[in-house]
């Protein structure tokens, strides 16, 4: 219709434009990717090759998903080890890691100071990974479980301390001033009005970390520090992948049984 | 002061520690038995510091710059490895995270997906590499992505499920009352309301590939982890120490970039409020609820090789 | 004696909650500081035990400088005063017991505290601050599990285990319901008359100040703009106080019927 006599309908907005990061981010996204994929510039990731090729390792996995479990016997040194160095990594990790972390949390803190140097230790500590400690500390220490505990507690206290931080962080300030007031040295204060709030978390975090610790054994083996990854080397190098599928197995068992058992534990602590 | 006349109500006992003081004995008990009979030659740590010393000394001080070139390539090599890993993972668990989740998938088929997930989850990525894509892709970086991705498949599946999991229901009831086919109802009511989220786990996740990605070449599975392992099998140490250097650089860098996109891609989007402050900043990492979520635990960015 | 010579505290913002402050406080009085939220009153009781510092003029109790005490002896000084919160700053997660032995941290070896270990002496304080608030029986429980009202006699306790010589209470009632309120303003007059602690408490509501101030401090602006007994203070005076009309919101007992 045409009639310019009815009351114009008010006009109808447009379009917003796109933002900009839309189209900009999508075409960054697509460079990057070809940048990374292309076999000029990147790892030169060919799918069609390894479409063709995925029979390769058809064999070993379907051996892996067999898993041996005569093996058991064998694997029970090497486990304790790995469960032994879960345990030793996780108590001086942890142990180190607490007062760490009160240094790092800006409710308790003593200074500026002492928090931003505490805070930039842990993550230069955290920007490496536990394998890499490993490899240092068997060029250290030559090969076998001290490497590997080591590697672990280092690894331990950079997660603890970061978690706990940050749960201090969020503390309940009201029994701080309270302590304060009650004429209490800074020790006591963190002591008995921030220590009893963050209890829980701690051991919550302390057994997570005993899991990843646990997990961990399977990849430091690998660099020759030591636990069950060992056997996982030597079983890999001989191609017994049927043993390999049995330790891979052993771990996963362990893993949910400690799951279990920090689920119980926490029950009765919270 | 008399003695009152209303009696005073007499004070509780202090109830029983044993169970507490058993709890601590125990753990105590496991510990010493550790520190007893592992095999692990504890007097060799009187000169560990003295050892660490000198070989700090010799990584860094000074680094062999010359090296720099060589360290930086296979460092870039490494953050390819871990972008198209990541990648990887993103698209094949974006339908696996739908499928997995319970409340927009059938009981049965959600149940199968989660079991494989959590299956493909157990494997670290080095375990991967070795096992499976090395065998396969030969040496080299293409075996270490792929066992990257096919590892965040599990972890970024599990998380998008439970994102999924945890939308408003409001919007997908009121899109089904519009009549609209099922594949419609997750693309406007679902997908919305997860998107900021999942992606956010990827960028996430991409840092965490990083690190993985830095160490895969132990195994010959490309990227800068074969030039650490061979420099410090040969106790090269002023080369390690180049690398090293690197990593550490190049890993705080990309977390800083990873970070502010992040924050972006949360606050733009205004979701819900407490998942934003838990990605807002990378360090921050939620407490797992249950020790079985595996959410709370992705979201700590320390879980280097293990999802 | 509490003295505030000049005393003034601004902000790093900029905002001056003292301004010039003078003001004796002889012991024993029971006194009730009213005034519009902002008008100084919570900066006022927590300069006198050192919370807040001020940034001019000086403040002191029995004739020792709160301004210029630093570290032990700031401690020291604490360690006299008791304070009481108006949400109540309890360690939720730990027993009331414990919250009340935090009053005896000043006496108490920092290794002793460190492993939880209080003398047998300080439990004793303890306990017996717990009965003169009639909460004993509850020593073992968690503070979380109790009501509003038994938590902040819980924070009462805890400041008379200090064996203190002054009490701060900062808005104690202000989360509690007015019968609630009345029990603890009772503890509170109590505690001043038997023990003859001196007391000095903040307040929103007209009627409680009237009713349990023996002296009535006015503030309004970070100023003095009252003192005097309560028995005078009339609707004027607290109008004046107050800049405006009196509302019902100023008053207990209205505030908990509407």
């Amino acid at each position: 219709m045409t009639s310019a006599s009815l009351a114009r309908p008010a006009e109808r907005p447009r379009k917003p434009p796109r933002s900009l990061l839309g189209p900009a981010g999508i075409a960054a996204f697509l460079l990057i990717t070809y940048w990374a994929v292309s076999s000029e510039f990147g790892i030169g990731l060919d799918l069609g090759a390894i479409v063709k090729d995925l029979d390769r390792g058809q064999v070993i996995l379907a051996d892996v998903l067999r898993p041996d479990f005569g093996f058991f016997e064998r694997t029970i040194p090497a486990m304790l080890e790995t469960i032994q160095m879960a345990i030793i990594a996780t108590a001086i990790g942890c142990g180190i890691a607490l007062p760490a972390a009160f240094l790092a949390s800006r409710v308790t803190a003593p200074n500026a100071f002492v928090l931003r140097v505490d805070r930039g230790v842990l993550n230069v500590i955290r920007a490496l990974p536990d394998l890499l400690y490993a490899m240092i500390f068997v060029a250290a220490l030559s090969i076998g479980p001290l490497a590997g505990i080591m590697a672990l507690i280092l690894f331990n206290l950079g997660v603890i301390a970061k978690l706990l931080s940050e749960t201090i962080d969020g503390v309940d300030t009201g029994p701080i001033e309270a302590a304060r007031a009650a004429g209490a040295a800074r020790v006591q204060t963190i002591r008995t009005a921030v220590y009893p709030q963050v209890l829980p978390n701690y051991v919550a975090f302390s057994l997570y970390v005993l899991e990843l610790n646990i997990r961990a054994s399977t990849v430091l083996g690998l660099v020759g520090a030591g636990g069950i990854g060992r056997l996982l080397n030597l079983q890999i190098g001989f191609g017994n992948y049927d043993n390999v599928g049995f330790i891979i197995l052993e771990l996963f068992l362990l893993v949910f049984a400690i799951e279990l058992l920090s689920i119980s534990l926490r029950r009765r602590l919270v | 002061m008399t003695a009152s006349v209303i009696p005073l109500p007499r004070r509780p006992e202090a109830p029983s520690r044993t169970k507490r003081n058993l709890t601590v004995l125990a753990t105590l008990a496991l510990l010493v038995w550790a520190l007893l009979s592992v095999d692990a030659e504890l007097d060799r740590l009187v000169d560990l510091p003295a050892r660490l010393a000198s070989m700090f000394d010799r990584m860094f001080l000074p680094p062999d710059w010359d090296y720099f070139g060589t360290a930086a390539a296979a460092m870039v090599a490494s953050i390819q490895m871990a972008w198209i890993g990541t990648l990887i993972g993103a698209v094949i668990s974006l339908p696996l995270g739908f499928f997995g989740a319970r409340n927009v998938s059938s009981g049965p088929v959600s149940n199968m997906v989660r079991l494989f997930l959590n299956a493909v989850r157990a494997f670290p990525e080095l375990v991967l590499a070795v096992v499976v894509f090395v065998p396969i892709a030969g040496l080299g970086p293409v075996a270490g992505t792929l066992a990257i991705g096919v590892h965040s498949v599990g972890t970024l599946g599990k998380l998008t499920a439970e994102a999924v999991e945890g939308i408003d229901p409001g919007p997908v009831e009121a899109a089904r009352a519009t009549g609209a086919r099922p594949l419609q109802v997750q693309r406007w009511g679902v997908i919305p309301q997860v998107l900021p989220e999942v992606v956010a786990f990827w960028l996430y996740r991409f840092e965490i590939n990083l690190r993985a990605a830095a160490v895969l070449g132990i195994v010959g599975a490309g990227g800068i982890g074969q030039i650490l392992s061979n420099t410090l099998e040969y106790r090269r140490f002023d080369k390690a120490g180049m690398a090293i250097l690197i990593i550490i650089v190049a890993t705080i860098l990309i977390d800083y970039i990873s970070g502010t996109v992040r924050r972006r891609i949360i606050e733009g989007s205004g979701a819900r409020r407490i998942q934003g402050d838990v990605l807002e900043q990378p360090e921050l990492v939620e407490v797992p609820a249950s020790p079985l979520s595996e959410r709370g635990r992705a979201m700590a960015r320390v879980d280097t090789d293990v999802g | 004696m509490i003295d505030f010579k000049n005393a003034s505290v601004t902000y790093p913002g900029g905002v001056h909650a003292l301004r010039d402050l003078t003001l004796q406080i002889p012991d024993g009085e029971m006194v009730v500081i009213v005034g519009l939220s902002g008008a100084g009153k919570s900066t006022l009781i927590r300069a006198i035990n050192g919370l807040v510092p001020l940034t001019g003029g000086d403040v002191t109790v029995d004739g020792k400088s709160v301004a210029k005490a630093r570290g032990g002896e700031l401690r020291r000084i604490r360690s006299r005063i008791g304070m009481i919160f108006q949400t109540f700053n309890l360690v939720k997660r730990t027993t009331v017991l414990n919250n009340v032995l935090m009053g005896r941290l000043h006496a108490t070896p920092t290794w002793r505290s460190l492993v939880g270990r209080y003398r047998p002496g300080d439990v004793e304080i303890a306990m017996r601050a717990l009965e003169r608030v009639g909460i004993v029986e509850k020593a073992y429980v968690r503070a979380a599990n109790l009501s509003g009202g038994q938590q902040q006699r819980v924070g009462i306790a805890r400041a008379l285990a200090q064996e203190p010589k002054i009490i701060l209470a900062d808005e104690p009632v202000a989360s509690l319901d007015p019968p609630t309120s009345h029990m603890v303003m009772r503890d509170l007059q109590r505690i001043n008359r038997e023990l003859g602690i001196t007391t000095i408490v903040n307040l929103h509501f007209l009627d409680l100040a009237k009713v349990y101030g023996d002296r009535i401090i006015g503030m309004r602006d970070g100023q003095l703009v009252y003192d005097g007994s309560g028995a005078q203070a009339d609707e004027n005076v607290f109008r004046d106080i107050y800049g405006r009309s009196l509302t019902a919101d100023d008053v207990l007992e209205a505030a908990a019927t509407r």
